[in-house]
């Protein structure tokens, strides 16, 4: 890879994360009703994929096991207590495997 | 101690320096597997200069597995299109909550990355519900989680190409991102409905992931959007 190319791929990558922030409006009505609602499925949608391997099949036993801990703490809605949950997880994910 | 001045006190700063901590030691882990994997492909300056400009994990090992197959810079820069749409959705997301110069929100883009994106989020929503400002939560969050996840990639990258290992801790490192992401979609979930609507967005992203693995990376701005649209305007 080229340096042009590196740099390239750097200012496509700055674009994209800047495009949105600085360009659009401040969204208002059903626009900002959707956007406001995307989070929470959005996060979803990376911690179901931190699961699936590049392969298609699912993660590792332990991982699932750190996965299911953290859906058990998470009704405290409490990140700190949903990361000792998925610890918890995982340990008695490798005590078990 | 005024509202304002209880603000702007360290103690924020270091609340969201100690939320970041798992993510960016995950991130340091990460960037050294990056930094080990990319010095045979790029040489040491531009694996470097890689992790300086581009910042994104997700794409860097992308590019890593496509140099090794001997990909050319048509490819790459695909690659690097597909990969960044999903930041699109993000930044929308955040600047329907950031006001701000666009000169200052240009700034803070550097550093949106998933992980900064959610603890953005999350120190807004809980900002709102204590009666302060989202946006100012937002801004400083993202700062303060960028420069903390930036460095430890930097880092990560170096210790890589140094040739050291982190040994034995790549899985565990692994498991900080499913942990991360399930407490922030929780956290995220003000009703219901948003619980429906992360429900349908995982079983999407599963069926994606599975059925176009190729696709993988657009899985949850393709979900999110899914799942976002039915519903009132507000």
């Amino acid at each position: 890879m080229s340096p042009v190319v590196l740099a390239g791929i750097a200012l496509i990558t700055y674009a994209s994360r800047a495009a949105a922030l600085v360009f659009l409006r401040k969204p208002g009505g059903r626009f900002a009703a959707i956007l406001g609602r995307m989070p929470a499925p959005i996060f979803a949608s990376l911690a179901t994929l931190s699961l699936v391997t590049a392969d298609g099949s699912l993660a590792r036993g332990p991982i699932l096991w750190a996965a299911l801990g953290a859906l058990a703490a998470s009704s405290t809605r409490s990140l700190p207590l949903c990361l000792v949950g998925g610890l918890a997880g995982y340990a008695l994910g490798q005590a078990l495997s | 101690m005024s509202r304002r001045s209880a603000h702007r006190s360290p103690g924020v700063v270091r609340s969201i320096v100690a939320t970041t901590l798992p993510a960016a030691a995950a991130i340091l882990v990460f960037g050294s597997l990056y930094g080990a994997a990319a010095r045979p492909l790029l040489g040491v300056p531009l694996t470097i200069a890689s992790s300086l400009l581009i910042f994104s994990g997700a794409l860097q090992f992308a590019l890593i597995g496509l140099l090794g197959a001997a990909a050319g810079a048509s490819a790459l820069l695909l690659t690097a299109a597909t990969l960044n749409l999903r930041h699109l959705v993000l930044g929308a997301v955040l600047r329907s909550r950031l006001a701000g110069s666009g000169r200052r929100r240009g700034a803070l883009a550097f550093f949106l990355v998933d992980e900064t994106f959610g603890f953005a989020i999350a120190a807004g929503d809980a900002a709102e519900r204590a009666g302060r400002s989202g946006e100012r939560e937002i801004e400083r969050t993202l700062l303060v989680s960028g420069a903390l996840c930036y460095v430890a990639w930097q880092l990560g990258t170096l210790i890589g190409l140094l040739g050291a290992e982190i040994p034995a801790v790549g899985e565990a490192a692994g498991v900080i991102f499913p942990v991360l992401f399930i407490g922030l979609a929780a956290l995220a979930c003000r009703m219901p409905s948003d619980v429906a609507r992360a429900l349908g967005a995982v079983a999407l992203t599963a069926a994606l992931a599975v059925t176009l693995p190729d696709l993988r990376a657009l899985a949850p701005v393709v979900a999110g959007v899914l799942v976002a649209l039915p519903g009132r305007a507000a």
